[in-house]
């Protein structure tokens, strides 16, 4: 399970907004070809830890090593450059441009040929056909569920090693939720992707997950496989059971 | 809309409701006009009170808010935002779609004929000339607006900056239109950029306010560094443009004399036609190559959401200062233009009033657009000719109008976005990928 070198290694990590600390020390690793879930409660610092990875706010201490190299100050525009992707919070997709020009949007920050773009655009509609459908329509007209396959979809074609994605299931219907989980463990398994989910709906978060972090105000407070995770009793008390999702 | 039927039922439904609504303005419209306008008091020879009845202005009156109501309510069907309903006939609808394919060609084959339709007529080549100032100007700044949503209120200073550089440099070194011309491109590029910087960070308001004060710091300049600029006299005896070297005058090496044909003045007029027309054509087709470029995807993008824009490996700072230059330089050479066009500048020109009215065009046309903006350069600029004749009220009607079609096409006369991106390939989706998923 432990590699020599992780693909990304967070090292006591600290960030804040102004006086507000949001990261209190994090320390996470994620290996290559791993589905790597941070859950926690809203205002945990999840999306900061994510956010952070980009440079966004800016580390105040600690490190991110990302295979051995230390990435804490490279500008946010670099990192996608780094075959590093995300798709942000609440989706983000650009509502005034077509479908294909947001998935057009994620390949142009790399460089690629374009057979290896029809390639991973291909690729893109093998995942979510719905986004074939849909090609020259606003991104905006799209619906919810839609929208995320396309945020999903725009950050792939930047042909990632590692994809965070934050929040891939907020706001979407139970079945539309669960063909987005089935197409993140298509890309773990098949293509090898590493990914890092963090998630608010923790029990599906950790059943597709091999590991777990859990985040309580900005501090990792359990750390373990998905199913492991799954058995705890506090977790299961804080998470699950109380929770929107049983 | 391929069933007969809807043709049929739903427009009757519509129509009623159309005159329904009709009949109730109209029944206001009789209550309160019956006092007002329906019966006439006035103090007779005694004092006494007097009053007569107006039943037939009151009935004319009544009459007109009825027919007004329905043809209000059936342009805001027809040409107003998506409402649930169109009550728009098959062949209106065609027609417009016939229109909307047609016209940027039919308007470009009309613009390049209009020197010989209208050779005699002196006062429509300079508005057109004027038109397509404005026009240039719009699309210029549309990719500031309009593309990257930078929204800027101080564009008149790279105006400023092109037609002062282009004065200056001919009215001091003697160097031809041709040369300067890129120079003053260059130059209010360069100031792009330079305000660029400063509002790197800012959005919104905080970024208007910025740029207006630009514009209003670039004005006050040229107002007060007299050595250089003339200041409030401002810059006289720029020279008029050649052709190509060959003068457009009276005089034996003169265009005319060369070609053996008769020395008119509106030879001058007509190349100043065709210059600005081939300035505004060049703006046009490097904007719409940009925009399908990485660049220009990036500046729509940025418009769109900047977090994303920073997600994607997008550098946000670059792609802004690209977006600045590129606007400012177009500004700049619609100022040399409007330099040798004037043979005079002065700061007078080049007031905030300037950049409200091109920011009005743009948004007025449709932000992005660039048919939209042509239309809206022609409406604003020739509009504002035609109602000369009403003086004091022009700007009450102009700001009216202004008012009605914001109301009525919120994005701009052409709100529709053309995509960049296409399939390289249209392939059949195999049936298997299609059926699942019904979110």
């Amino acid at each position: 399970m432990t590699a020599p070198t992780p693909l990304l290694a967070i090292r006591s990590l600290r960030a804040a907004y102004g006086k507000i600390e949001a990261l209190k020390g994090v320390d996470v690793e994620i290996n290559a070809g791993e589905i790597v879930a941070l859950i926690g409660a809203n205002g945990a610092g999840k999306s900061t830890l994510m956010m952070t990875i980009f440079g966004k706010p800016r580390a105040r201490s600690g490190q991110i090593l990302y295979e051995g190299r230390d990435i804490t100050d490279v500008p946010t525009h670099e990192i996608a450059h780094l075959r590093i992707a995300q798709s942000p919070e609440g989706r983000r997709i650009f509502p005034r441009m077509s479908v294909a020009e947001n998935l057009q949007m994620g390949a142009d920050a790399t460089e690629c040929t374009d057979a290896e773009r029809d390639a991973t655009l291909q690729r893109v509609f093998t995942l979510f056909p719905r986004l074939k459908e849909r090609y020259a329509q606003r991104g905006g007209t799209l619906s919810g569920g839609e929208q995320q396959m396309l945020a999903i979809g725009r950050a792939l074609m930047s042909r990632p090693r590692l994809l965070l994605l934050d929040e891939p299931s907020l706001g979407l219907a139970p079945l539309i939720a669960r063909q987005i989980f089935d197409a993140i463990r298509t890309l773990n398994r098949q293509d090898g992707l590493t990914v890092l989910i963090v998630e608010q709906n923790a029990n599906h978060a950790l059943k597709l997950a091999h590991r777990g972090y859990v985040m309580v105000n900005g501090l990792i407070t359990l750390a373990g496989t998905g199913a492991e995770l799954l058995q705890r009793p506090e977790i299961r008390a804080a998470y699950l059971e109380g929770g929107r999702h049983g | 809309m391929t069933a007969p039927s809807t043709h049929t039922a739903k427009p009757a439904t519509g129509i009623v409701a159309l005159l329904k609504s009709a009949f109730i303005n109209a029944l206001i419209a009789l209550v309160l006009f019956s006092l007002m306008v329906g019966i006439r008091t006035e103090a007779g020879h005694d004092g006494q009170l007097t009053y007569w009845t107006r039943f037939g202005e009151l009935a004319s009156l009544v009459a007109i808010v009825f027919g007004g109501s329905i043809v209000i309510e059936l342009f805001r069907q027809w040409i107003g935002p998506t409402g649930a309903e169109k009550l728009v006939p098959p062949a209106v609808r065609n027609g417009m779609s016939f229109l909307g394919r047609y016209l940027a060609p039919a308007l470009l084959i009309f613009t390049l004929l209009v020197p010989v339709i209208f050779y005699n007529q002196r006062y429509i080549l300079d508005l057109a000339i004027l038109v397509l100032t404005y026009v240039m100007l719009g699309w210029g700044l549309n990719v500031v607006v309009g593309l990257a949503g930078l929204l800027d209120l101080g564009y008149v200073a790279f105006y400023a900056v092109g037609a002062y550089s282009y004065g200056l440099l001919a009215t001091n070194f003697g160097w031809s239109f041709w040369i300067c011309l890129p120079l003053a491109g260059i130059l209010a590029a360069f100031w792009g950029v330079l305000l660029g910087f400063p509002v790197l960070r800012l959005r919104g308001d905080y970024l208007a306010i910025v740029t207006l004060a630009f514009g209003e710091i670039i004005r006050l300049v040229i107002i007060n560094w007299q050595d250089l600029t003339g200041g409030p006299n401002g810059v006289s005896g720029i020279p008029r443009p050649s052709f190509f070297g060959i003068p457009l005058d009276n005089s034996d090496d003169g265009l005319a004399a060369k070609l053996g044909i008769e020395y008119s003045a509106t030879h001058r007029i007509v190349f100043l036609f065709y210059l600005i027309l081939a300035l505004a054509l060049l703006t046009n087709w490097v904007t719409i190559r940009l925009r399908r470029l990485p660049i220009g995807r990036a500046w729509e993008a940025l418009r769109e959401d900047e977090v994303a824009c920073r997600a994607l490996g997008i550098n946000t700072t670059t792609t802004k200062l690209t977006a600045f230059a590129t606007g400012a330089m177009f500004g700049g050479f619609a100022g040399a233009f409007f330099a040798t066009r004037q043979g005079f500048i002065s700061p007078e020109s080049f007031t905030f009033q300037e950049s409200a009215l091109v920011l009005a065009i743009v948004v007025l046309g449709g932000m992005g657009s660039q048919l939209g903006v042509a239309l809206a350069a022609l409406a604003m600029i020739g509009g504002f000719e035609l109602f000369r004749s009403l003086e004091g009220y022009r700007m009450l009607v102009f700001g009216m109008a202004m008012v009605l079609i914001m109301i009525w096409r919120p994005r701009g006369l052409i709100g529709h976005r053309a995509p960049t991106v296409y399939l390289t390939k249209a392939k059949a989706i195999s049936s298997d990928l299609v059926k699942e998923g019904h979110g």
